[in-house]
């Protein structure tokens, strides 16, 4: 018996080495892809595409976690470990200065030609040391999205400072449970102790004209009055405005419940256009977007979001990788990106694409809001923006759960960036 | 001398047995005192997680910012008009000079983990790395509730399953359930069940009761977090050490039983006199399994909780995988280590298990 199953096992390893050999043939390359929203969808889309204009090459499509946080700790153990496994990776617009040394020049590869039809902060944001580490894939920017449908009903306006959201919110969320639904909340946003907290928390600093928690000199700019302020207004809102549960939210999380009917704003990514007026969605045609509300600065504030490729220094395939890249990232595939999920597209010509605008009116409307962003402070803090990005997260969501108070955590906050990167403090930089 | 007595047959056997060990040491030495002694030289360095800068021995460093601690009074704060302490208007509390402005900053930020009062002085703890303090904290009482209630209810169940009735064999197998879960996958299902709204369980249950307006935030709540999480473990594991203690109750011969019965003694006289102290040894086996399991529970935590509040091995995963501090993260490695060392030992210790 145990002689047969000697037999058999020897049997396994011949078959799987030699369906190894014969995969040889085909170079098969990994992209590590995102799982908001339809991005999966779109990536496996992409990959078939390009494998049914390509035969010699195998795709596949490794799914990875929703929250940034996750996935940059998933990449880092397969970079840590040079692994061949994964050729082309989506990483976010913060992550290129910190993981430069991982990945190709892509100039090297035939980006040069095409990297002046994106837009050029971007192309900047993934130049470390002269070399094109990432190529642009796809721009966000935070935006409110609002229920027209509530708005009109009560004879509201679309906020235009956070003030007037607050308010807004308030008066719409009363009547609404009155009426009948007591899970009614007035606004939804991310407030879970991740990258995201670090995106919402930057926009209500930044438009009240708190800065931007480091400055581009290299100054720490957080400790000041109108970012107190800004992040009391959040912590004000828990429990009134956002549900308490806020604090353990992430994208996915507001967007399920703004989905579900169940509140007047949220703050959310452009992604969230498309599925909201996806089929299975409660508020299908009865919601829009508007930029974000200002604060005391007089001006609205979006963080700048948006993923890139990278092509692994560690691909066995790095020629077949790039190629497969620069596919991804060029007009024909950004434009079908855009139509399937609502992203915004990083080559400029296709903002003027009739296509893209009667799909989705507000990337032309509000294309200044994608072209002013405030971008977080990852380029003066690399490569210890991760850190700085925790310190932050995690003193406003301390703030946020009533542990600290506003005014003791910006203090601390100070003190720990200054420790973490030897800067002095400074003012904050306007909008 | 005993050497000199060998016979040369017996000389050869024990060279042939050295020899046939080589491959089992070699296997040790690759999968378990490798990584091992890697990570202890790795706690002295300042290595980056998948970075590129130059590595530097640091020597104790990474120990003294995770270990580090002060105890410092904090000052009255005196009204400058009557000269006495300043009395909180609100709560009526005399008022103490802010921890920041008390803890050391130079050379490490001390922050604050804990105030206490003691004889009409306020003093506070202050740590370089409070969250590792905090994690400590946090995985110890989690063990010791999760332990505790774990064991309770593990005899219960077990003495349930124990005893004959229609359907045991079914009922053993059903309790197993939870156990047989994926801790990630019951972790997430737990998640759902806590959701902040109407539509998790527990806020529906509560809500019903009239307890709450259905908002209850299990998870972000710093007061619920605790017991959220406990309970999620004790349902997980207490078919664990059911198990277990159903192991043990199975050894107890049913003549002690009968003998006690002819002599007139009580069901409860009958469970503590004969089956608590025969059950003692499988009690301290599963006590010891589980204590050095729930020291370094992470699954629940990561899942949960992720950055919310740690464990000593969740704080320990993200102080690599998010700081990229691969240095401090080996140096958190070794001190869970060294914790869980000592806890076996005090149990082996006293609890009296046989090392036989």
């Amino acid at each position: 018996m145990k002689k047969y199953l000697a037999l058999f096992l020897s049997l396994v390893f011949i078959l799987s080495f030699a369906t190894a050999g014969l995969a040889q043939d085909k170079a098969e390359i990994t992209l590590a892809a995102g799982n908001v929203g339809k991005e999966l969808q779109f990536a496996k889309e992409a990959a078939q595409t390009y494998m049914d204009e390509h035969p010699d090459v195998k795709v596949n499509v490794l799914t990875t976690p929703d929250l940034s946080n996750d996935r940059l700790g998933l990449y880092l153990q397969f970079l840590e470990a040079e692994s061949p496994k994964v050729d082309v990776y989506q990483v976010d617009v913060i992550w290129p200065g910190d993981l430069a040394h991982h990945f190709l020049d892509l100039n090297k590869y035939g980006a040069k030609e095409v990297a002046d039809q994106h837009f050029q902060e971007i192309v900047q944001n993934n130049t470390v040391d002269g070399k094109l580490v990432a190529l642009p894939w796809f721009t966000d920017a935070g935006l409110l999205y609002y229920r027209k449908d509530l708005l009109e009903k009560y004879d509201r306006e679309v906020p235009k400072t956070w003030q007037e959201l607050t308010d807004t919110a308030k008066y719409i969320m009363e009547k609404e449970r009155e009426a009948g639904n007591p899970d009614f909340y007035g606004y939804v946003w991310q407030g879970d102790a991740y990258e995201g907290l670090t995106c919402d928390a930057l926009e209500w600093v930044f438009s009240n004209g708190g800065g931007a928690i480091v400055n581009n000199d290299k100054k720490v700019s957080i400790n000041n009055e109108k970012a107190i302020a800004a992040i009391q207004m959040a912590a004000d809102w828990i429990g009134d405005i956002s549900p308490t549960g806020v604090t353990g939210m992430a994208e996915e999380d507001a967007r399920k419940m703004f989905e579900a009917g169940n509140a007047l704003f949220m703050r959310n990514w452009p992604y969230a256009y498309s599925t909201g007026n996806s089929e299975t969605s409660q508020i299908k045609g009865k919601f829009d977007v508007a930029p974000l509300p200002a604060g005391d600065s007089g001006h609205s504030a979006a963080t700048l979001g948006g993923w890139n490729l990278a092509v692994s220094k560690y691909s066995e395939h790095p020629q077949v990788a790039a190629d497969f890249a620069l596919f991804l990232a060029g007009p024909r595939m950004q434009k079908k990106r855009a139509l399937m999920t609502s992203s915004n597209p990083t080559i400029k010509s296709l903002y003027d694409d009739q296509d893209i605008l009667d799909a989705y009116p507000f990337m032309g409307n509000l294309y200044d809001v994608f072209t002013n962003t405030v971008a977080r402070p990852s380029t003066p803090t690399a490569p210890k923006y991760n850190q700085v990005s925790e310190v932050f997260y995690q003193a406003v969501h301390s703030v946020l759960t009533g542990e600290s108070d506003a005014e003791t955590a910006v203090q601390y906050m100070e003190l720990d960036l200054q420790d973490l990167l030897g800067y002095e403090s400074g003012d904050p930089r306007q909008p | 001398m005993a050497k000199q007595k060998m016979s040369k047959l017996a000389k050869s056997e024990e060279k042939l047995a050295l020899k046939l060990l080589i491959p089992t040491f070699i296997i040790l030495l690759v999968i378990a005192l490798y990584p091992l002694g890697q990570v202890f030289y790795t706690s002295f360095t300042n290595r980056t997680f998948a970075g590129t800068g130059t590595t530097e021995f640091v020597g104790l460093a990474n120990y003294q910012r995770l270990l580090k601690m002060t105890i410092k009074e904090l000052p009255p704060v005196i009204d400058e008009q009557t000269g006495q302490q300043k009395i909180d208007e609100e709560t009526g509390q005399p008022v103490f000079e802010h921890p920041i402005r008390v803890l050391p900053r130079r050379p490490n930020l001390y922050r604050p983990v804990y105030n206490f009062k003691l004889a009409g002085h306020k003093y506070v703890i202050g740590a370089i790395t409070p969250d590792f303090i905090r994690a400590v904290i946090n995985t110890i009482i989690f063990t010791v509730f999760s332990v505790l209630l774990e064991t309770i209810l593990g005899l219960g169940v077990a003495l349930v399953v124990n005893s004959e009735f229609k359907g045991r064999g079914v009922m053993r197998a059903v309790m197993l359930v939870p156990w047989a879960v994926i801790t990630v996958v019951s972790a997430k299902m737990w998640e759902w069940m806590f959701q902040p709204t109407r539509a998790g369980l527990f806020n529906m249950l509560l809500n019903k009761a009239g307890l709450g307006s259905g908002n209850f935030s299990f998870l972000t709540n710093p007061t619920l977090q605790m017991p959220a999480i406990i309970a999620v473990d004790v349902w997980k594991t207490t078919p664990f050490m059911a198990l277990l203690l159903l192991a043990g109750l199975q050894l107890i011969p049913n003549e002690l039983y009968e003998a006690a019965e002819v002599d007139g003694a009580s069901k409860i006289r009958q469970f503590l006199t004969i089956t608590l102290p025969l059950l003692k040894p499988s009690v301290a086996v599963a006590l010891i399994f589980r204590t050095l399991d729930s020291l370094r529970v992470f699954d629940v935590f990561q899942v949960m909780l992720a950055q919310k509040r740690y464990s000593m091995a969740s704080f320990n995963y993200f102080q690599l995988i998010s700081a990229r501090e691969m240095g401090m993260a080996s140096a958190i490695g070794v001190i869970i280590f060294i914790l869980i060392f000592i806890f076996a030992i005090i149990y082996m210790k006293s609890l009296g298990v046989d090392t036989e």
